[in-house]
């Protein structure tokens, strides 16, 4: 079986085949001797890679999976080899689309800093959310101006809400 | 036979799990109270009774303080244990407890309520002839006024809320144009965890190191010092790392500390367990700071160096019953360091996670010590402190103890929320760490998040660990129908259930 991974800025195709009890996998030429163990626990894996002892977790996460190692949690995607070789150059994304600043964690808007139709500058502080005794603050990462403010002060947000949109500065 | 039979615990997490731990060593029944969300927590489980005190929100639970002593009376309570936090320094909850003829266990009301107003504190330490670091004489009452106070006694400075402590209501601010940001967000802190927005200002001390003394007192006014703990490895104010003894002090640095902090515990006739926090510059100099009059996180690496359970002290001394080790402490022993287990995400600038606890495996050996508020299943809520497990380890000596806290660290397996586990590991592994080059600006010189990212060997391995899962999950990796640059349209297909898995 052949898939195409990528995570954490890096990408690789891994190939594996079953050779007697052993597994042989190959990566970026090489060809490494592999066990692959779940633990009665679930998600986890004992992963003997060329005898040397590895524990990772992998979960569902959104559409893709994480993958926890030494205590790390790492987004990862995982892919038909082929869709490498179709996905053409980067799109041009990001510069101009806007952002959304999002409650990073779930707790309780106790300020919103800018109001629709305002400039926001990269870095510049939008809203703070408390949680767990902490205030928090949310700051634009790349800026623009303010199209929408979607919560009031007060309101308790999810984890993942948006609290303010903005359009990307031309 | 003790007269204080029935101990209710005020408090919830790791804290209520260390007391009842004492309790049951002592043959005293604990009783622990819980909020909506905390009805399976790990303290309810282990306290021989519980009952319920409100809904999630501290003010309507933990912090409830006429449903507390309602309580209280009702199970026929004997005494209140505080823990820290809470109501642990709350003067007027102190006296309430008294009122209903059940002891608090810690100092007398009217010395929290002294020490508690750290303008009062800083009064009674200048009295008993301990240094101060300069500052504002009484709380600042409007931005133009802190701005006078700032124009005195010079940049940077702090502000610190009249009856913040532990680190909460304080910020540092460097020059006259964080002061108003600053002014406002400590005022707002502080209005929404003490009730009380005044705030005082104090010069801050270039590169402090943060040492405090574990202080004791007992009804007959017996006071002692049980060394020192160096707490100077910070994150806004929050301790991440303790240990005893410090490497600042040396013996006559260390008797010169004990010396102030027991004339301060004096000066107040210190009932119970506290804390006299100082400064040290870096030409070991030492500042006052503030009496915290409660039980510390950090009071396990005292236990491991003296070999005497804190809370045990506390119960004695709420008793009328003398010190257990009469006039002369313990001399202490080898060297202890606490890692605090936060459920804050390093990579994401400490945010705090809420969450499942996945897999919890604690570490064990020689020397290590877990206090834990938490188990496998468990979830943590989003309404308290992010302080999920304290990882304690004892050695003979400093470097001992650093690799000792350093294999516990790497034996730690702690996921379903996020944690500093790496964070701590990147810390205890960290040259200048070793060397004990510390002050409370550690974090800020030297933390990056790219410290503690996986590299090499571990992304590699997440890489084949994918691929693997995929295969025997037969994941069916199609194409995306189109190459219009969405997320490619892959399914998991045959997803077998196994037994042991946790449900989401």
């Amino acid at each position: 079986m052949r898939f195409w991974v990528a995570l954490a800025g890096r990408d690789a195709e891994v190939e594996f085949r079953r050779e007697g009890d052993a597994l042989v996998l190959e990566m970026e030429g090489r060809t490494l001797a592999a066990d692959f163990r779940r633990l009665p626990d679930g998600e986890v894996y004992s992963l003997l890679i060329d005898g040397r002892s590895h524990e990772v977790r992998v979960s569902p996460a959104g559409s893709g999976l994480e993958i926890t190692i030494h205590g790390a949690t790492l987004p990862v995607e995982v892919r038909h080899p082929l869709e490498r070789l179709l996905q053409a150059t980067p799109q041009a994304a990001g510069r101009g689309a806007g952002e959304t600043i999002v409650a990073p964690m779930p707790g309780l808007v106790v300020a919103v800093r800018v109001r629709p139709g305002e400039k926001v500058a990269a870095g510049q502080p939008v809203a703070i959310v408390e949680a767990m005794k902490m205030q928090n603050e949310l700051s634009a990462r790349q800026g623009g101006v303010v199209s929408e403010v979607l919560v009031a002060e007060g309101a308790p947000v999810t984890v993942g809400q948006p609290l303010v949109r903005l359009e990307g500065s031309p | 036979m003790s007269r204080l039979r029935r101990i209710l615990i005020a408090n919830r997490g790791e804290i209520a799990v260390r007391i009842i731990r004492t309790l049951r060593e002592l043959d005293l029944t604990s009783i622990a109270v819980f909020s909506e969300p905390d009805r399976v927590a790990l303290h309810v489980l282990m306290a021989d009774e519980a009952y319920p005190i409100g809904p999630g929100p501290p003010g309507e639970s933990y912090l409830n303080r006429d449903r507390m002593i309602e309580t209280a009376v009702r199970v026929k309570a004997d005494a209140i244990h505080p823990g820290y936090g809470f109501f642990a320094e709350n003067a007027d909850f102190a006296r309430a407890c008294r009122d209903a003829g059940i002891e608090f266990i810690g100092p007398r009301p009217e010395t929290i309520a002294t020490l508690g107003d750290k303008l009062a504190a800083r009064a009674a330490a200048r009295d008993a002839g301990v240094p101060l670091v300069p500052g504002s004489d009484g709380p600042v009452a409007r931005l133009d006024a802190a701005r006078d106070v700032a124009r005195q006694i010079g940049f940077p400075l702090m502000l610190k809320a009249a009856a913040g402590g532990g680190g909460k209501g304080m910020r540092l601010v460097r020059d006259a144009s964080e002061l108003e940001t600053a002014w406002t967000l400590t005022r707002g802190e502080a209005r929404a965890a003490f009730g009380d927005d005044q705030v005082y200002i104090e010069r801050a001390i270039e590169r402090p190191r943060h040492v405090e003394a574990q202080i004791v007192g007992d009804a007959l006014d017996q006071v002692a010092c049980l060394g020192e703990r160096e707490c100077s490895v910070q994150r806004r104010h929050q301790k991440l790392l303790e240990e005893t003894p410090s490497d600042a002090l040396d013996p006559a640095g260390r008797a010169r500390l004990a010396e102030a902090a027991c004339h301060v515990a004096r000066k107040v006739r210190y009932l119970g367990a506290g804390t006299v926090e100082f400064l040290l510059d870096p030409a070991g100099d030492f500042y006052f700071l503030e009496v915290n009059t409660r039980l510390q996180v950090e009071h396990p690496v005292t236990e491991m160096v003296t070999g005497l359970d804190l809370v045990a002290e506390q119960l004695r001394v709420a008793e009328g019953a003398s010190l257990s080790f009469g006039e002369t402490p313990p001399e202490p022993r080898g060297w202890s360091m606490e890692a605090r287990i936060v459920a804050e995400d390093p990579l994401a600038r400490f945010m705090p996670s809420a969450g499942r606890i996945e897999r919890l495996r604690l570490p064990e050996g020689p020397g290590v010590r877990n206090d834990e508020g938490i188990y496998r299943g468990y979830d943590v809520p989003v309404f308290y402190d992010s302080l999920l497990a304290k990882l304690i380890v004892w050695a003979e000596d400093r470097e001992a103890a650093r690799r000792r806290l350093l294999r516990a660290l790497n034996e730690y397996v702690l996921e379903g929320v996020h944690n500093n586990l790496a964070f701590q590991r990147w810390l205890v592994s960290h040259p200048e760490f070793a060397a004990a080059h510390l002050s409370t600006r550690f974090v800020e010189e030297h933390f990056e998040p790219g410290s503690i990212e996986p590299r090499g060997e571990a992304i590699e391995v997440a890489v084949l660990a994918a691929a693997l899962h995929a295969g025997e999950e037969r994941l069916r990796v199609a194409l995306p129908e189109s190459n219009g640059g969405e997320r490619s349209a892959w399914k998991w297909g045959d997803r077998r259930r196994r037994a042991g898995r946790i449900a989401r």
